[in-house]
Parts: structure tokens; sequence; C-alpha cells
């Protein structure tokens, strides 16, 4: 969650290298400034856990975040890493997940964008224009998820003979 | 013997006996005789030594799915439409062997390829659809880039006899792929059988020098027209058409989600039989043939089939999965990628696919029903 | 014997196209688990000189009882020396193949079918996308893109693999690089000491900047990863004549001779195994075909 970041001009800077904030009205912007802050984790910090409270969407600006699943007998599998620009932790924002489905660790240094879900879900639910635009590239995001997740699922590096028993 | 003197592209008549001493002649030549007789019940090539040898008076009778040999009593040797065999094993036998590897130690081999050892043969009786699609492996064979030294060695000590047809069968439609009824050119010699005489054409330098030495006689003008009403009543009783074949090879290949291969699918049993009688397809499959102690291993060439299982398996997958995508693979080859591949059809109209097709699937209704769906 | 002329090419191995060559096996290096290359070299010494290929080529390789596979050529084109082919054990040529030691002896036949048309691209940036065993073919391009390198502008890999074990020449990525060779490597799943990628090959052209005009894309792998690389070449207007794919398929003697190979028209074993997306298109997302 965020602490209160007293210098938001490097807050400012960040966000706008960020393509997707560039479609935004100056208003949804500055609110948008105003539930967020920045992170930086060291390589092997998590930035949250399965079954934490969702309390953050993340926007990865600099290094790299896997989201990973714990496995009994395997350990931590990773199954997605996000690069700059990429969104973490998008279920935060929708009305029904409540707690983390995988959790993130950064796997370089990085830097993130931490926007508090719930001020920034309720921002959505008071104004649709800006709910537009964020829900928009969400779905650009699970749509790109899901693709990935298919892809994976086919498994399709598979030896053969694992295929045919 | 007559005078003046014989020309390629000369039309003789020879008296239907003297056909034993041309025989003769080209087994003189060192050819061995190969014919059509009867078998099994039906027409297959063996050595055949004269006139005795070969099926006078019978008739084939051919549908889809259906094959009858009957004698109907005529007087004509060269009268029968062809059975399952074609000349095809000729020069692309059903087994050959390509090569033996000799094992000298766990570690290393030697190679030895097979040399070619057919004695030249003469075929006797070859009908123009059979010339036709001797032609069409040639293509496959023998390419500017590459030829089979096993086909070409076969192929080159051979003698073709050509018997063009004046009485097509049930599922002939050579004339619908431009192979017949008659033979222009690729022939030593042709015959068209006529009632009292063979009247002969002369294809090549081999078959003048053999002709120039029987009893032949300039042909007369009424055997000529005999030959030629002849031709026309065949080119009437074909027993099946396909009208737009040069419209098949872009229709099929613009089209291959036709409705039409879910219908054929229900009814091809994947047998293979249309592929082993066709005298054109030419797929073939490697096969190892250890002895015992694996010291020696022939690696040996057999026809294979678009149809088997494994024809199309890639390590874990099958790319053809199914009847509905193997028929489509092997009727788009043959009557459109053949094209593409080599310049011609890949079919010659000879019909055996029809006839020798257990649920009487028939070639020229697929394509048909093909085209019509396609939008024109 | 009637009409026809063929023209006898003189080419020792189209003489008897279905003989192998004997070569010896130099060494064996592993890659992955079932993943191997083979460095070999003709015992014939003339042959030694005289073999040549072009990158994207097969070679038949062959044990005596066992029988023939094809597989594609993964060492530089320029290395008269020896030749590599890198095998995943699948079958039961590739099986017996896995048997081999340095010193064996092994039958090669070769090299046929088409190349990756790298000496008509000076001055493009080439993207490179492969996944699993479809790296080993266009590995020769890395060879020639490296002695040559400045005749091309950027040269991006991106290659997937199932786990990071699968990652196949790995010990090469450093030369790569510092030859000026973008790498992007990513797997599927990862374990907790990757810290690579995970994700797909075709979702990484997202994080590329393409200019369509001066780029070509190559790529190898399963099918399916190649119709998805295909799709998101052709998002970044890459037109299909840019778009070149290296298809597998059933080859049992590589010289379009005996059918097996056939994909629509095409002889993947000659007309192939390198096409481009634009003879491709009317075949390739034919179910079945």
């Amino acid at each position: 969650m965020c602490d209160q970041t007293d210098d938001k001009t490097e807050l400012i800077d960040a966000l706008q290298t960020i393509p997707w904030f560039h479609e935004l009205a100056p208003d949804h912007f500055n609110r948008l400034i105003e539930l967020s802050c920045l992170q930086d984790l060291e390589t092997g910090q998590e930035l949250f856990r399965e079954g934490d409270k969702e309390d953050c969407l993340f926007i990865v600006l600099e290094g790299r975040v896997a989201i990973e699943m714990r496995v009994p007998g395997r350990g931590k599998v990773r199954i997605y890493t996000a690069e700059p620009m990429d969104i973490v932790g998008w279920s935060s924002i929708t009305p029904v997940v409540r707690q983390r489905t995988a959790g993130a660790r950064a796997v370089l240094p990085s830097r993130v964008v931490c926007l508090n879900a719930q001020k920034l879900y309720n921002a959505c639910e008071e104004d649709h224009d800006l709910g537009y635009v964020v829900f928009r590239r969400l779905a650009n995001v699970v749509a790109s998820r899901l693709l990935t997740t298919r892809l994976q699922l086919l498994d399709m590096f598979a030896h053969p003979a694992a295929k045919e028993g | 013997m007559p005078e003046g003197h014989l020309e390629i592209g000369a039309i003789v008549t020879l008296e239907k006996p003297e056909f034993n001493r041309l025989l003769v002649a080209i087994q003189e030549q060192g050819y061995e005789t190969l014919g059509p007789t009867i078998q099994d019940d039906t027409i297959q090539y063996n050595r055949i030594n004269g006139l005795d040898d070969l099926p006078r008076g019978m008739t084939s009778k051919q549908d889809a799915g259906y094959y009858r040999l009957e004698y109907s009593g005529h007087n004509n040797y060269f009268d029968v439409t062809p059975g399952p065999q074609s000349w095809k094993g000729q020069f692309f036998p059903p087994r050959t062997e390509l090569l033996t590897l000799y094992r000298q130690n766990k570690r290393d081999w030697s190679a030895e390829k097979t040399q070619p050892n057919q004695p030249p043969t003469a075929l006797i009786g070859v009908r123009p659809c059979e010339l036709a699609a001797i032609q069409v492996q040639d293509r496959v064979f023998l390419r500017n880039d590459l030829s089979d030294p096993l086909y070409l060695s076969r192929r080159e000590r051979t003698f073709i006899l050509v018997a063009n047809c004046l009485h097509p069968g049930g599922t002939c439609f050579c004339v619908s792929m431009g192979t017949g009824p008659r033979s222009h050119s690729g022939f030593d010699l042709s015959l068209t059988e006529l009632n009292d005489v063979f009247l002969m054409e002369i294809g090549s330098e081999a078959g003048r020098a053999i002709l120039a030495d029987l009893p032949w006689q300039p042909a007369a003008a009424f055997s000529l027209q005999a030959a030629e009403r002849g031709f026309e009543y065949a080119i009437r009783h074909m027993g099946r058409t396909i009208p737009d074949v040069e419209r098949l090879p872009e229709a099929l290949l613009n089209d291959l989600e036709n409705q039409q291969y879910d219908d054929v699918a229900k009814r091809c049993l994947s047998c293979t039989n249309c592929t082993q009688v066709c005298p054109t397809c030419f797929c073939w499959d490697v096969q190892e043939v250890n002895n015992l102690s694996g010291s020696e291993v022939r690696r040996e060439r057999v026809w294979d089939s678009c149809f088997n299982p494994m024809y199309t398996y890639v390590f874990g997958g099958n790319t053809r999965p199914n009847t509905r995508s193997r028929y489509r693979q092997w009727i788009t080859h043959k009557l459109a990628s053949w094209y593409y591949q080599f310049g011609v059809s890949g079919c010659v109209g000879c019909g055996r696919c029809i006839t020798w097709c257990p649920a009487g699937i028939d070639i020229t209704a697929e394509a048909n029903a093909l085209l019509s769906e396609v939008k024109a | 014997m009637t009409a026809y002329s063929p023209q006898q090419t003189a080419a020792i191995s189209l003489v008897s196209p279905m003989l192998p060559f004997r070569a010896e096996i130099l060494s064996v290096q592993p890659e992955a688990p079932l993943v191997s290359t083979y460095w070999m070299r003709f015992l014939d010494p003339e042959l030694r000189t005289s073999y040549q290929f072009k990158p994207g080529q097969f070679n038949m390789l062959s044990i005596p009882g066992m029988g023939e596979a094809a597989i594609s050529i993964s060492s530089d084109s320029n290395d008269h020396q020896r030749v590599g082919h890198t095998v995943r054990f699948v079958g039961n040529v590739t099986n017996a193949i896995s048997r081999l030691k340095a010193g064996d002896v092994i039958g090669v036949r070769g090299p046929f079918g088409t190349s990756w048309p790298l000496e008509d691209h000076h001055g493009k940036d080439i993207f490179i996308a492969a996944g699993g065993i479809g790296l080993p073919p266009l590995r020769p391009i890395l060879y020639q893109v490296m002695a040559q390198r400045n005749n091309f502008g950027r040269v991006v890999v991106i290659y997937g693999a199932r786990t990071p074990d699968d990652l196949q020449f790995t010990r090469e990525y450093k030369a790569w690089e510092e030859a000026g060779i973008e790498l992007i490597i990513t797997v599927d799943r990862g374990d907790e000491k990757w810290t690579g990628l995970v994700g797909v090959v075709p979702l990484m052209f997202y994080r590329l900047r393409m200019d369509p005009r001066k780029s070509v894309v190559y790529t190898c792998g399963p099918e399916i990863m190649i119709r998805f690389v295909i799709f998101e070449a052709l998002a970044r207007r890459i037109t299909p004549d840019q778009i070149y794919v290296s298809m597998e398929r059933n080859m049992r003697c590589g010289l379009g001779l005996c059918g097996h190979c056939q994909l629509g028209p095409y002889f993947v074993c000659k007309d192939g195994p390198v096409f481009t997306y634009e003879q491709l298109q009317p075949y390739f997302n034919v179910e079945d075909l």
C-alpha cells in the first residue's frame, strides 16, 4: 500500500512515461496522481503473495516482475513475467476478486507505480469516462494474458513421448 | 516383302497371323515380350509368345466397384480394357532394393548401391491411357534436376507397342483427360485392330527396324477409314466424363473446405486400392530389411499410399488424421496439384480407381460434384 | 526407349540419390534434455571440400537397420571441417542416433531443400522467431550474421523453450550478444532460479518496434507458434513475402520423389522447408492439409 510520497514531481514524471496515460484528460491524470505512489524493489523482493488482500494495481516502470504460484513439491513456478509498461495485479480492481490469486516478485531491481485499487475503482465508478479508459486498457491486458496462457497450456514444446504416454 | 521403305510415322497393315512373327522379331532384339493375359479372372500382364496367349474374344464389364471378364465371342485379340494391373510396376516395382548396407563392426559400415539388372522388356498392347500414364511417371521420375536411376535404367530398356482403343470400358474417361482413345506419339509401334488386319504405326527407329523385315502392306484407304470410324465410336462411348477438366487445378485448390469431402469421407474406407491400381500414383516409402545378425541391411523402396495412416506421421502427431483429409489429398493431388508439380494432370482417365474401389467411389462423380459446388 | 529427353545432372549425390555418405562423429554436445548436437566429418576427404550447404537446409541422417530421418543442419555453412546436426530424440532413428558416440559412423544424404535468403536481405532488420527444436535450423543464420554483421540492420532473436533447462545453445548467447544480436529468451514456465522472461514467442513482438519497410521475419518451431508469429508480424504490417517460414512434414526421400511431405502443391522437402508466407497463405490455415 502506498505511503505518502513527499515528492510528487518524481511520480508525475514517471506517470508521464506510461503511454496508456497519454490519452487521459488532465483532470483524470491528476486524479490518478492522487491515488498513486512509486515503489522500488530489490531483486527477489516480493510485491505481494498469493492470498494477500488485493490493495494495489501495479504498473512496472523498470526491471522485471515475475508472477509465481506455489505448487507443493515443485516450489514456486514462474508463469509470467511483467516487463516495463506491463500491468501486474489487474484483478485488484475487478469488483469480485478480493485476494491475490498468485504471488509477484521482482526478479531484477525494479520500480513500479502502485495505484490504490479501491480508490481507483471508486474513481472509475464516479466518472465513467475515466472508467472506460482504465477498463479498456485492462481488457487488453487480460486478452494478451489469456492468449499467453492458452499457448502455454498447449505445451507446444513438450516431448512427443510425454504426450503419447 | 513389299516395295518401298518404312519411315517413322508411316501407317501400314499387317495380317493378323504375322503378329506371331512380330513378337519373335521383338524377342530377337533381346526383349522379353509382356502382354495382356487372363489370370485370376482379370487381365494381367505376363510373358506372351504368340497370339494364342492373348485374350481373344474377351470383354470386361466395368462399373463402380464392379469388374467381370466375359467371353463375348468376337475375333479380336486386343479388345479388352485393362484389369487392376498397370504397367507402372515395370519401371517402379512395388518393392525394389535400393542399396545394401554392410556393418563392418559396431562403429562402421559400408554401403553398396544396387545395380539395375532388369532385362530389356517389350510392353505389348499398351493402352493409350497407359502410355499416357507412363509419360506422366516419366515427368515424376525423370526430372531436369534429378533422374531416378532405377526407373531410368528400366525405362530406357523398354520397347512399347501400343494397342489403340476402339471399345472403351464402363469406367473409361480418357477422352475427358485427353489421353485416348488413340496414341499419337511416345510409342515404338502402335496397332489398331481391325476385323482382318492390324493397322500398324511406326513411332520410333526401333519400331521401324523391327517392322521393316515383316510382310507389311501399305495401308488401304478403307482400313484407315475403318480405324477413324472406330475412334469416333470410342469417343462417343466413354463410360464416364469430366466436362471441365481444365478448371480442376484452380478450382480444387481454391476450395479445400468443400463439403463434398465430408460426404466422400463417409463412404471411403481408406483401403488404398485406388492408389495401388492407379498407373500414375508414385508415392513410396523406404524400409530397412535386416538379416538376423544385423550385419546386412537392405534398404528397399516400397509403394506407399496417401491413405495409409502413417503416411503423414511426424514425431507424435499426424498431419492428416482422418479419411476426409486423406481423400482430399488424393483427389486434389491427382487432379490439381499434380498440374503445378509436373505440368500435367495426374489422372489419365483409365478408370481403375472407380472399378476397383470396394465402395464404388467414382473420381469423375466426385470431381463433378466438387466443381458444381465451386463458385464459377 | 522413347518419348523423353532427360538432362542428366552431374552431381555425385544425384547419380545415386538414395545412397548415404559415411561421416564420422567427431563429438557429441548435449544441448538440453533429449537434445544433442552431433559434429561430424565426411570420411571421403574430397567430399569434405565439395560438400556445401546453405542455412536452413537439411540432411537425411541414417543408421543401418534403423532408417533415415530428416535433420536440419545447425552449423556454420562456412565451416568445411565439420557439419553439425542438432537432434531431438523422438523416434526410432533419432533414438538410435542418441546411442552414437565419437568415432561412430553415421550416414548422411543431402543437403536438401530451400534456405533462408539472407543474401537478399542485406541492410534489412532480421527478426528471428524460434521455438523449441526450431532454433537449430536458424543457427546457421547467426554464424553468417556474426561473420558479416555490418551487412544487416538490427538482428533480433526471439527464442522460446518449455523450461530454462530446455534452452539450447546457452553457451553461445554471450557471443551472439557481443556480436550485436539482440536476444529475447523466454520460457513457458520458470522455476525459482529463473530470472529471465516467462511468456510465449509470438507475444514477445509486443516488446519490439519494427519498421515494416525494412524488416524481415524468419520463423521456425511448432506450427501453432508459427501461426501466431505470422499473426503478430502481419499486425505490424510486415508483408507476407517478407515472412519466411520453415515447415516440418514427414520427409522420406528429400528429393520430391516419394510424396510424403506434400502440402498443397508443394513438396516441403524440395520446394521448402523454407517458404515465404505468401507461398503458404492459401494452405497454411487449412485444417489437416
